[in-house]
């Protein structure tokens, strides 16, 4: 099912009524500052149509904010982003796999850390429903992308009450936090997708949620020595500015031309992981000229030997305390493809880590999955 | 032919509940139990036992209890929450000086004031807006509770003890205790 309006002529509108409602919403302080799409009961069915839920299923909660995200407030919500209800069933899973993170729900989302959910989608739901996985990925342009991802920000400050200045105490926050979902470059990578690593079928269609920090472009036009690029890779992940707990995660989106230099010299996605955690280190004196050499009793966050409130880390108590690891295990790394085959130009996600960090930074649900 | 039709709200708070009573206020902390919820953060437990033996010495509290948050990023736990309402006559709560846990230490606050408990939070003033918008969704959207100026964290054990005496008389407002 589509949008009923006939796109090949100028429709024939009371201007001044259209910005009457769009005022509305800005009045009432729902949305994320951009004017959003009127929804009402007629339009919100042709959205609840297309998921086997009940409206009243509740995808996430945050019991401390005393507030519940039905599938209707999710649909609401999404309609109001700009979504076509074909959509939605990405919407709902995205929410499913979002209430699996553990920081979210514990109120990460109030921090003034300012981290951004963010969502990578795999599967033939992709080329359905028009999601850009080639190009631009991280920029505007694509309805699927742009609307999917802000569907999530605006049941974030409509329905939980996240609104910057007040339950969002972001410091900076994130551009992040306008939108952000991309698709991986299936047809273009040497390697099999995302999802398969969790044991889903290529066939089938999945929505894997991160909590992040930043996205950090990797510029490596010039090689086609794995170990090199590989390095390139390492060192941004291992970067101290990163640090606020012991350790780090990253997903690495690496642009068809960066996964083919690996897959031509025989690296699966495995072997980039483990050559990346095992370079994804700091010397002692490294985290010292920075202050991070240590950990706070209290809070488990990196700070100065030199402070009172410190214990040593965990890399002190084995047989090279000089070297220290950011990654506590190779899953740390994440790695998928997308963007354009047309540059040695990739990404480095971070991935928001605490004490103790989970083996596997992330949570998927599968698009359709409940019935 | 048009069809009219009502926006829909996106937030779906029209049904959720408002109780925003204060407990019965105290008039003098002569004698009473004073409970301390320390939420862990740096400096936390200084500015509360600071607090707590002002109200010892000035207005005859008396003795203090200290209570420890797992978490500083989420209200307290509904167990130690029952535990302090038992064992306490008011709580002072801080500090909320982040984020989350400017919002946690409001909910903490109004949580123990429906348990019939007197209670003021301590917020720093960075995190004023978070406090109030707490409150807003806790169905309590006027919860009076003090911010101190911020930072918190940083400071030494003698700029604590300032912070605690400027402190006081929010306190004693709060609690509706007369001077």
């Amino acid at each position: 099912m589509s949008t009923t309006l006939d796109v090949m002529t100028a429709p024939d509108v009371d201007a001044d009524r259209v910005r009457e409602v769009l005022e509305y919403y800005w009045a009432k302080e729902w949305t994320d500052g951009l004017p959003v799409v009127p929804v009402t009961e007629s339009y919100l069915e042709r959205f609840l149509d297309t998921v086997p839920h009940d409206g009243a299923d509740v995808l996430f909660t945050i019991p401390h904010l005393n507030r519940s995200l039905t599938v209707r407030l999710a649909a609401i919500n999404a309609a109001m982003a700009g979504c076509l209800p074909e959509y939605f069933p990405v919407v709902v899973a995205a929410w499913e796999a979002i209430a699996q993170e553990p920081h979210p729900a514990r109120g990460i989302w109030q921090s003034t850390t300012g981290t951004a959910p963010f969502l990578v989608v795999n599967g033939p739901i992709r080329g359905e429903i028009g999601l850009n996985s080639q190009g631009n990925i991280f920029g505007s342009g694509f309805r699927a992308n742009a609307t999917i991802g802000r569907a999530i920000r605006l049941g974030c400050i409509n329905v939980f009450g996240l609104q910057p200045h007040r339950l969002d105490q972001a410091t900076q926050g994130t551009p992040a936090k306008y939108s952000a979902c991309i698709a991986e470059n299936e047809e273009q990578s040497p390697w099999a997708p995302l999802h398969t690593d969790y044991g889903f079928d290529a066939s089938d269609s999945v929505v894997t949620a991160y909590v992040i920090r930043s996205v950090v472009h990797i510029e490596a036009r010039h090689t086609s020595v794995p170990e090199q690029l590989a390095l390139d890779l390492a060192d941004t992940v291992r970067r101290t500015g990163a640090l606020i707990h012991e350790y780090t995660s990253a997903l690495l989106v690496l642009t068809p031309e960066h996964a083919d230099v690996f897959a031509t010299a025989g690296w699966s996605k495995d072997d980039l992981r483990q050559f990346v955690f095992a370079h994804a280190t700091r010397t002692r004196d490294e985290l010292s000229a920075v202050g991070k050499d240590a950990l706070s009793r209290k809070s488990r966050w990196r700070l100065s030997s030199q402070h009172p409130d410190s214990m040593p880390d965990t890399a002190s108590a084995t047989d090279d305390p000089s070297l220290v690891r950011v990654l506590s295990h190779p899953t740390s790394i994440q790695i998928m493809v997308a963007g354009a085959d047309n540059a040695g130009v990739s990404a480095v996600v971070e991935v928001f880590t605490l004490n103790p960090p989970r083996e596997n930074p992330y949570s998927y649900s599968k698009i359709g999955g409940r019935s | 032919m048009a069809i009219h039709e009502l926006l829909l709200d996106p937030t779906g708070t029209d049904e959720a509940g408002q109780e925003s009573t204060l407990s019965p206020r105290p008039v003098t902390l002569s004698g009473l139990r004073i409970g301390l919820l320390d939420n862990t953060k740096p400096n936390a437990t200084l500015l509360l036992e600071e607090i707590g033996s002002e109200l010892q010495s000035r207005y005859g509290a008396g003795e203090t209890r200290l209570y420890t948050k797992d978490y500083f990023g989420t209200p307290a736990t509904a167990d130690l929450l029952e535990r302090i309402a038992d064992e306490c006559d008011v709580v002072i709560t801080a500090v909320g000086d982040c984020g989350s846990c400017s919002a946690a230490t409001v909910a903490d606050g109004i949580l123990l004031e429906r348990a019939g408990v007197p209670t003021v939070s301590i917020t720093s003033d960075s995190f004023l807006m978070s406090g109030r918008a707490m409150a807003a969704v806790q169905g309590f959207p006027g919860f009076d509770f003090h911010a101190v100026a911020h930072p918190m964290a940083s400071l030494t054990a003698e700029q604590v003890r300032e912070r605690a005496l400027a402190a006081l008389p929010e306190v004693l407002r709060i609690l509706g205790v007369e001077d």
